[in-house]
């Protein structure tokens, strides 16, 4: 008995822990919370805040570069990520994607708590920052050789993406920049993995209700086919950039 | 009869307000420190524990010191020997005594400890598993001030935080920032780090 309460408080405990955004900063290094997937009247990438400023700043990529070294640390100077999916590969993503999602995560629109603090202004900089280091990312040259699924459901999960994704991301996971949309194409698996099933479980809070609504019947076997074949797909040629590729910018 | 009842209840007002006074006049955390035996485990300059296992508390970071306190008292944090030790010490300290011990520890100098000579293999990790990110050179810059100084921590104390960690035995404040990452170590490499951070001088 004793120990089922103790497992209970421990259970209790750990919800709590993980239940809340538990961002413990001090209030002044903490914005309002926006509206979230779930709340009453949310409407996603709503206008306004510094997603919109960003996106009308003349973007200097030297700054940019300098902007970038914090990121580095993470997501590596070649912007690779890492292949394991810890961290999402960055390079030759879409413009308006970096700036929403810098812009929501640093808003706390959306939960990264790993990432929070180098999203702040004090660490990179105002909606400028955002726009510089936006366009030095969205310059630099993919990863050749991304992480993959286990490769065994290959032609149905290409099946899937031309029926469920390509409408909007693209017929080979380009994405689109006007639109908001990532380019998903060799993109670490996952991390597709972990970001699809949290916008399915509405755990990624800043996720377009549409798509949440619309992959809600896939299954677990749907889901591996259907980000293993788009973690796949290779760029287009002058987007990859070589094998073994290090970043002079940071030597 | 309310009249006639007024004066006793202002004594009694005042006599309460004297007690809960006690307490926020005593809110030195130097006296603190002694007074609620913290010394006899983490030392007199709180920096030379009792036992290997056991936190440096020195120059550690005001807000991170706090909350830590907080979650130990209301069992957030439970591991190691928080729940059994550290758990009835802190059921008599207040909110705001935690405060003032929190403000005393970082107002102490952060002392080092005895340097040993590393392999080098640690600072190598420490850099290339991200922790340099957030816990900044030599584990010497937090990123925030709820995060925590780790250069020059206890090297056995570093070690089982991080395994706590990586575990999910310790999930209390931003562990959650951490924990995501920490999967990127093997456990011999957490073995290394914490002798670089213990050696950092």
């Amino acid at each position: 008995m004793k120990t089922l309460i103790r497992a209970v408080a421990v259970a209790l405990v750990a919800t709590a822990a993980f239940g809340t955004a538990a961002y413990a900063a001090g209030a002044k290094d903490k914005p309002a919370q926006g509206k979230s997937l779930g709340d009453k009247d949310y409407q996603w990438n709503a206008n306004g805040g510094e997603k919109d400023e960003a996106l009308h700043l003349k973007p200097d990529l030297a700054n940019g570069r300098d902007v970038y070294e914090v990121c580095a640390a993470c997501h590596l100077p070649e912007g690779w990520g890492q292949t394991d999916g810890t961290f999402p590969q960055l390079a030759g993503q879409h413009n308006k994607v970096i700036i929403k999602q810098l812009a929501d995560i640093r808003a706390l629109n959306r939960d990264n708590p790993t990432m929070y603090p180098f999203a702040l202004p004090d660490q990179i900089g105002g909606p400028q920052a955002i726009a510089d280091v936006a366009a030095y990312i969205g310059k630099l040259k993919m990863n050749p050789e991304p992480g993959y699924g286990d490769g065994k459901d290959l032609e149905h999960g290409k099946k899937l993406y031309k029926e469920q994704c390509a409408r909007c991301h693209g017929d080979h996971g380009q994405g689109d920049n006007d639109k908001y949309y990532p380019r998903l194409e060799s993109q670490h698996y996952n991390y597709l993995l972990r970001q699809y099933q949290w916008i399915k479980e509405g755990k990624r809070r800043n996720a377009n209700p549409e798509m949440v609504k619309q992959i809600q019947w896939m299954s677990d076997r749907d889901t591996k086919a259907v980000l293993d074949y788009v973690s796949r797909i290779k760029p287009p040629a002058n987007l990859i950039g070589p094998k073994g590729w290090k970043n002079p910018d940071f030597e | 009869m309310i009249v006639k009842s007024t004066p006793t209840l202002t004594a009694l007002v005042l006599v309460l307000g004297l007690v809960a006074a006690g307490p926020a006049l005593a809110a030195d955390g130097k006296q603190l420190f002694a007074d609620k035996g913290c010394t006899a485990c983490h030392g007199e300059d709180a920096n030379t524990p009792l036992e290997p296992g056991y936190p440096r508390l020195s120059g550690q970071n005001a807000e991170y010191a706090f909350t830590q306190l907080k979650d130990m008292k209301s069992g957030k944090r439970n591991n190691g020997l928080s729940p059994d030790t550290m758990k009835p010490i802190l059921e008599e300290v207040t909110e705001e005594e935690m405060k003032a011990l929190a403000d005393y520890l970082a107002s102490l100098p952060r002392l080092m400890a005895a340097t040993t000579p590393t392999s080098g293999e640690g600072r190598k990790l420490y850099m290339t598993k991200t922790c340099v990110a957030c816990h900044g050179k030599d584990g010497l810059k937090p990123v925030l001030k709820t995060y925590p100084f780790v250069g020059g921590q206890d090297q056995k104390y570093i070690l089982t935080q991080m395994m706590d960690i990586k575990t999910s035995k310790r999930v209390n404040g931003l562990t959650n920032a951490m924990q995501p990452v920490m999967h990127l170590v093997q456990d011999s490499e957490i073995e290394a780090i914490a002798e670089f951070l213990a050696n950092v001088k």
